[in-house]
């Protein structure tokens, strides 16, 4: 009975994980799209929230590395990926409260090998996995993305130089509907399959499913739901800091910062790769400005970005840590667990009204 | 265990190749579709037919290719 409400309580977790992943990488999607005035930000949001729940669908690949290569399932049980989830959603807010687009996905596998440290030892964490299939495409992946969309935007640039510029901004922005809902299917489906994967790892670690189970169809349908809510409720701050802060982006800009994106996380998602779509993308941004004029991209505010990126994994990992040890002192049972949540949803409550009494949603820029 | 025998190159290597082929190749043939579009514009108001058709053509065919594409880079996920 105890270990069934623990479970249930993590599956409610996990999705609220998803929903504030979704709400936390709205920008990821929608922000060049906006910020060219390629679309509507109401109508971006809605069809990147579309085109996430569908990518939810497409593939597992990612799930299954998530839920069988990080963490060994054999050591794991529900309140030690309870903990993770605690850490990672305690991150995400942390980093959403001051604008920061860090990484949803680092902060989730960071929370949870923190949180399987924390109770069994190092010996928990599967060191090929964690190093083979998130750390080194974690490094890859943002620098790939710099690169094709720093080669994409030089040769677009030969391609259309001598065009009028009203047929050209108004071809990429048109492109932009195209590369933008790619963008949005693939951040739907490599995200919301992290997901998938903790809840499945819980569901392992419970003795629901067997170990080598795929995520059962309710798993996929309720993760698609969550991240598609949280993504069509959108995170304003982080728009702002992605679509105009980083660089001035023109609509070519837009089209290959987006398709390179788009690209890099397709790609990867396809070899199980779970990589930080905020990274990609904010990778992508900075090499279509950089390639126009290294004094485009302000990099400062990259500089921001990079700390908060390194910071993701130890921090997500040290709150997923404590949280794990703070509901031992209650015992292996559902009072812990609990209490957390409670605590959990109190800091959130606050911050959310604090947040909103400091300020509007920001103002599109070219919409 | 050292950090080449724990990353998986291979999977790597292809995903940095697709990537590259996928998002560079997507831009180039959009960015051939608006400047055929454009020259087939200005060649029709300059009178000069054929150029304009044969920009036309590489428009389509270029707007074409991009589809394709991401038709295809959909179906290649949804297959593994």
């Amino acid at each position: 009975m105890s270990s069934d409400l623990i479970l249930v309580i993590v599956v409610g977790t996990a999705l609220a994980f998803d929903f504030t992943n979704g709400f936390h990488d709205t920008a990821n999607v929608v922000a060049t799209s906006i910020s060219t005035g390629a679309a509507r930000p109401q109508v971006a949001i809605g069809f990147a929230s579309l085109l996430n729940f569908v990518g939810a669908f497409i593939s597992i690949s990612v799930a299954a590395t998530v839920a069988k290569d990080v963490v060994d399932a054999e050591v794991i049980t529900p309140t030690i990926v309870f903990a993770g989830l605690i850490g990672a959603i305690a991150w995400n807010l942390v980093t959403w409260y001051f604008g920061l687009p860090s990484s949803s996905s680092h902060a989730l596998i960071g929370g949870v090998v923190g949180s399987a440290v924390a109770a069994a030892g190092f010996d928990a964490v599967l060191a090929d996995g964690l190093v083979g299939k998130v750390l080194v495409p974690a490094v890859v992946a943002p620098i790939v993305a710099f690169l094709v969309a720093g080669l994409a935007i030089g040769i677009s640039y030969r391609v259309v130089g001598k065009q009028r510029p009203g047929i050209v901004t108004r071809g990429y922005r048109y492109g932009q509907i195209v590369s933008g809902g790619l963008l949005a299917l693939a951040h739907g489906t490599n995200d919301a399959q992290k997901t998938m994967g903790v809840i499945t790892l819980a569901l392992i670690a419970n003795g629901t499913l067997g170990a080598e189970a795929d995520p059962p169809t309710w798993v996929i349908v309720a993760s698609a739901t969550a991240i598609a809510l949280g993504t069509y409720s959108g995170g304003w701050r982080i728009i702002k800091t992605t679509g105009t802060r980083i660089i001035k982006m023109d609509a070519a800009q837009g089209f290959s910062a987006q398709g390179a994106g788009a690209a890099v996380i397709l790609a990867s998602t396809h070899f199980g790769f779970p990589l930080s779509t905020t990274h990609v993308i904010n990778g992508g941004v900075m090499g279509s400005g950089a390639a126009k004029r290294l004094s485009a991209v302000r990099w400062g505010v990259a500089g921001n970005i990079f700390v908060a990126w390194l910071l993701t994994l130890p921090m997500a990992a040290l709150i997923g840590g404590l949280t794990y040890g703070f509901t031992r002192i209650f015992g292996t049972g559902a009072l812990g667990p609990v209490l957390v949540t409670l605590m959990a949803l109190s800091l959130v409550a606050v911050a959310f009204s604090r947040r909103a009494r400091q300020g509007a949603p920001v103002e599109a820029v070219g919409a | 265990m050292t950090l080449a025998t724990l990353v998986q190159w291979k999977d790597m290597w292809q995903t940095v190749v697709a990537s590259v082929v996928a998002g560079v190749g997507i831009t180039f043939a959009f960015s051939l579709g608006i400047w055929g579009t454009g020259q087939f514009v200005e060649w029709s108001r300059d009178d000069r037919p054929a150029a304009a058709t044969a920009a036309g053509v590489i428009a389509t065919v270029a707007f074409l290719a991009v589809a394709a594409a991401v038709i295809v880079s959909i179906l290649v996920m949804t297959q593994k």
